[in-house]
């Protein structure tokens, strides 16, 4: 017990050692400190600037009329008339089995299906379906849509004040709803090339300062020094995420302001664009993983470079190039539907999970359950990492 | 810590190999025998690339010898190292430093990693910085001293840990005149007066003269000679140490006896 206390204590000094290295390395703490709130604030100024621009301009609309009856063929002729008003710069007259085509391939805007039983159910029952497919990562579809449904809530009111409409609003690509793509795309490079200057400073660095030979004969085990310097890793990633939640508070201020300038429109879009503060957790739980998997890669990429210059630039090729690919491919679409090898590749790099699930926290389409998945793999990624780390730090080349 | 009555240091048939069997394979240290005992100040001498350093790391544990055996304080090298390592000192060649921590601070946090209470190491910190003569700067982040000085904060964090055995690999380079001088005074001290042993490689012949008891002259990684200077000197029929070394490592003049 005495012995183990003793151990804790000089794991301890190690620990405060490496810590007090980096706090007063002014550069790097300013680093974790601008890396994250940029991120967010420009994914701010970025999505304020969208909103406000793109809020005016004219969306195309893809329509399907099913229904015979008075009253849908009524609806859609108005939505037609008022075209200009809503915003649409031509309706696309489709049947439901284009529509659903479109959706497959992607490459929908809005889509308005006024079903066939439409005018029937009215009368009958009081109560109609209108429904709406709308690509939410669209900024303009989004706006058109917004404004058509509140454009047929009022013609169905103003022809039956007692009627009830009703809307299903279904969103193309769930993983794109939220329109977040640049937010994730800075987040994920600013996360995972934050911890390199550290990384390649604690290990790759202390070899080329001579530091290390001195640190490796301390009556310690190689893994309990592994294991301090990992430590002062996690108290740089919990000084970033930690910035992160400041960044995403001044994210949604920034959205609020905006959004308190724009005219009426028809779409709340602090509540549409404001990440829900509820969902700060998991953004934060998923930014630390992401920070501790780029430590693991860091520490095995340190132990086999040579100085730390080279260990930094490695470290930077290797997870810079597979996140910008990843993180390009989130604006073109799912990175989840690629097939083949090139899928395979997609969902092997650890940071596509990551991307998943910033996706479907900040869409709102996902649950903490369905991302168990990938969180899971992020873990097992980046302790497989520390394990191959621990191994090459045990090595005696790590010395030379 | 037990006592131990035989050699500190003894080795036999040391041997390091690096990258064995390859095209690589480079002999660095080639069946070493000796021993030095306790108390004793030990000079390795020879020139780059003979082996000193990766000596001093065979019997610090931070590498494996390829043949042969060592013990430290009667335990081996290998199999034992974890009762060696809290009793021993490292300050190796070209030994860097946390540059953003206080002369201070590189002590204390150095000896806490070998687990002496906190007050001890501030007390053991203080009087150590006064010897070297840096008191006055203890609390100044150490990127700001000269490389003599930063030299001077080394000495003292391997020895804040007092020692039994301490390795100096070149402990005095970069130091100035007066500085290299408080260096050997305190070595000679704690040699004498607390019965460290002390292991230091040099190329300077006058620190060998003035601090070591016997030395130990490598060559492409066999010792080639040991024994006291002054045993050398007669038996190799030199006017002084460099000569010896000078004749034994470049060929310069014949000589007989054998190592």
């Amino acid at each position: 017990m005495v012995k183990g206390r003793v151990m804790d204590k000089k794991v301890y000094w190690l620990i405060k050692k490496e810590v007090k290295s980096i706090v007063r390395s002014r550069w790097l703490m300013l680093g974790f400190i601008i890396s994250p709130i940029f991120a967010w604030m420009f994914q701010g100024a970025f999505l304020s600037f969208v909103v406000g621009e793109t809020t005016v301009e004219p969306s195309d609309v893809y329509m399907t009329l099913e229904d015979n009856g008075p009253l849908g063929q009524q609806l859609f002729r108005s939505i037609v008339n008022h075209s200009e008003d809503l915003r649409i710069r031509q309706i696309i007259n489709i049947t439901r089995e284009e529509g659903q085509q479109l959706i497959a391939e992607r490459r929908l805007t809005v889509w308005i299906v006024i079903p066939e039983n439409f005018t029937y159910l009215l009368n009958t029952t009081h109560s109609c379906l209108v429904e709406f497919y709308v690509n939410t990562g669209n900024f303009r579809a989004t706006s058109v849509a917004w404004l058509i449904r509140g454009f047929i809530y009022s013609q169905i009111t103003r022809i039956i004040v007692v009627q009830e409409v009703q809307f299903s609003w279904e969103t193309i690509a769930p993983e794109r709803t939220y329109g977040h793509q640049l937010a994730i795309f800075l987040i994920m490079l600013t996360s995972v090339v934050a911890p390199a200057p550290y990384v390649s400073q604690s290990f790759a660095g202390e070899r080329e300062r001579h530091t290390l030979e001195a640190l490796l004969v301390v009556p310690m085990s190689r893994l309990k020094i592994l294991a301090a310097k990992l430590v002062a890793g996690l108290v740089i990633t919990v000084i970033y995420t930690g910035f992160t939640v400041v960044g995403v508070l001044l994210y949604n201020l920034s959205i609020i302001i905006r959004d308190a300038g724009l005219p009426d429109e028809p779409i709340d879009y602090t509540a549409f664009y404001t990440v829900n503060l509820a969902s700060l957790p998991l953004i934060v739980f998923c930014q630390f993983l992401v920070l501790l998997c780029a430590i693991g890669i860091g520490v095995v990429i340190s132990c086999l470079a040579r100085d730390q210059a080279t260990a930094e630039a490695v470290n930077n090729f290797a997870l810079l190039i597979p996140t910008m690919v990843i993180g390009i491919l989130g604006f073109a679409g799912s990175i989840s539907a690629f097939g083949g090898l090139f899928g395979t590749f997609v969902m092997l790099v650890p940071f596509t999970h990551a991307i998943l699930i910033l996706n479907g926290v900040l869409s709102g389409a996902a649950t903490p359950i369905s991302l168990m998945g990938n969180m899971l793999y992020l873990l097992g990624f980046t302790v497989a990492t520390l394990l191959i780390g621990a191994k090459l730090f045990e090595r005696e080349a790590i010395i030379s | 810590m037990s006592a131990h009555d035989g050699p500190v240091i003894r080795t036999e048939e040391l041997t390091k190999v690096f990258s064995p069997g390859t095209r690589r394979e480079v002999v660095a240290l080639d069946s070493v025998t000796m021993e030095v005992g306790r108390g004793e100040v030990f000079g390795l001498i020879g020139p780059n690339g003979a082996g000193k350093t990766t000596l001093i790391r065979l019997l610090v544990g931070l590498l494996r010898p390829t043949r042969g055996r060592a013990w430290v304080l009667g335990k081996d090298v290998v199999t034992e190292i974890e009762d060696i390592r809290p009793r021993v000192a490292l300050l190796p060649q070209e030994a860097g430093i946390y540059e953003r921590l206080t002369a201070r601070e590189n002590l204390v946090y150095y000896g806490g990693m070998y687990g002496i209470d906190e007050d001890e190491l501030y007390r053991r910190a203080d009087t150590l910085l006064e010897i070297v003569g840096l008191s006055d700067r203890a609390d100044e982040q150490v990127k700001r001293f000269s490389g003599g000085m930063k030299r001077k904060v080394l000495v003292a964090r391997a020895l804040i840990i007092e020692p039994e055995v301490i390795f100096l690999d070149e402990p005095t380079t970069g130091v100035d005149t007066i500085g290299a001088r408080i260096v050997r005074n305190l070595l000679r001290r704690l040699s004498s007066e607390d019965d460290l042993t002390i292991v230091l490689t040099t190329h300077d012949m006058v620190e060998v003269s003035e601090l070591c008891h016997r030395v130990g002259i490598l060559n492409e990684g066999r010792l080639v000679a040991i024994g006291r200077p002054s045993e050398l000197e007669e038996k190799y029929r030199a006017a002084d140490l460099e000569e010896v070394f000078m004749g034994l490592v470049t060929g310069e003049g014949v000589y007989g006896g054998e190592a």
